[in-house]
């Protein structure tokens, strides 16, 4: 399990993170909901240590960071991440001699998942299919937690049901997956957990399942009652007039 | 196949809803093999944590039943699937009632109508019989 103990994170006088902590259980998908900015990315940058924090521990199987890490955890940013000029093979073969635990067999089979062709060059690819790629990259390493940052955002209707597809398959079969988000059609019936984020702290963390097996709601109704305390009040106002 | 799911009620029960209606339709012989947990869960796109709870609580209930390393298999047990069948009808006649309870109408002129309804379907699968 990957925790987050009290992280902190300042960027001069700005907070950015104010006191985190939770936890991305091994066999279940958690994800990290909240608008742009409120420091949903920061925190993936944390756990893979790529800027410090300011105060805070972060253990990974109840280990600090140290560079074995990085054969235990995968990180599928948002953005392109191989040179443009590549193409996907060179991509695939650029992964396999950086890291120990690459699966040339489970990339091979992802081409095929995701429909994409490997001598196609990263430049000329689709944003979707610059997602699908990074996807590739990053679930073809035998590790045992995958963060994802966006995986849904600005991506045609279509791509985005293939990649859903990615979170029932074997691909991410006994994993701790953490993604974030805003886009939460996509996640509704797919994830176990949700982590609510505003301005650098965590507002609620609950079990998908038991919300709706507890108090009749989805994630999108407990986000209402946590962002906007007083729609509930305006629609019964509305309802009790008619 | 893409099953609509409602949001607010657990995945588990609905998938379990889901297996009820074809159990009670017959589309699922007794016997018969499932498919399995992560098939499911890809079909109908959910989470296959939520699809191995609906299937515990179906072998908690004997609906189906799993010998190791081997697909789960729906119960051969003719007599709880009977019992499913007229706890599905009673509820569905539960319903039924109180929808039209606050009616004022006759007896003869309700069963009359659920005849004539009757009348009009053709049942593959068994149906309602005399």
């Amino acid at each position: 399990m990957i925790e987050l103990i009290d992280v902190h994170k300042k960027y001069g006088r700005k907070k950015v993170l104010d006191g985190i902590n939770f936890t991305v259980p091994k066999g279940e998908i958690s994800t990290l909901i909240g608008v742009n900015g409120v420091g949903k990315t920061t925190i993936l940058n944390h756990i893979m240590n790529l800027q410090p924090v300011t105060k805070g521990e972060i253990l990974i199987d109840g280990e600090k960071h140290h560079p074995g890490i990085y054969d235990k955890v995968s990180f599928i940013p948002d953005a392109a991440i191989t040179l443009p000029e590549m193409r996907i093979r060179e991509a695939m073969d650029f992964m396999g001699s950086f890291y120990e635990t690459w699966n040339k067999k489970r990339a091979e089979e992802m081409l095929g998942f995701f429909r994409l062709n490997k001598d196609d060059k990263i430049k000329t690819l689709s944003k979707g299919n610059v997602a699908k790629v990074n996807l590739l990259l990053g679930l073809a390493l035998d590790v045992d937690y995958v963060l994802m940052d966006e995986p849904f955002s600005g991506i045609d209707i279509f791509t985005r049901e293939q990649i859903s597809e990615v979170f029932t398959s074997y691909l991410v079969e006994n994993k701790g997956v953490l993604i974030t988000t805003h886009e939460i059609n996509e996640i509704e019936f797919i994830v176990d957990r949700a982590i609510l984020m505003d301005e650098g702290k965590i507002l609620r963390e609950f079990n998908v399942e038991e919300i709706r097996e507890t108090e009749g709601k989805s994630i999108i109704d407990i986000m209402r009652d946590v962002y906007s305390p007083y729609s509930d009040r305006i629609s019964n106002y509305e309802f009790d007039k008619q | 196949m893409r099953r609509q799911f409602n949001q607010r009620d657990p995945i588990y029960l609905q998938l379990i809803d889901y297996f009820r209606e074809k159990l009670v339709s017959n589309q699922f012989k007794p016997g018969e093999e499932l498919p399995s947990r992560r098939e499911i869960a890809r079909q109908f796109n959910i989470n296959p944590n939520t699809v191995q709870r609906a299937f515990s609580e179906m072998e908690e209930m004997s609906w189906i039943y799993t010998e190791p390393h081997r697909p789960s298999r729906v119960t051969q047990n003719t007599e709880l699937i009977q019992k499913i069948k007229k706890d599905f009808v009673r509820r569905a006649v539960e319903t039924f009632v109180s929808s039209i309870q606050t009616i004022d109408i006759s007896y003869e002129e309700v069963t009359e109508l659920v005849e004539k309804e009757l009348s009009k379907r053709n049942y593959p699968n068994g149906g309602i019989k005399k």
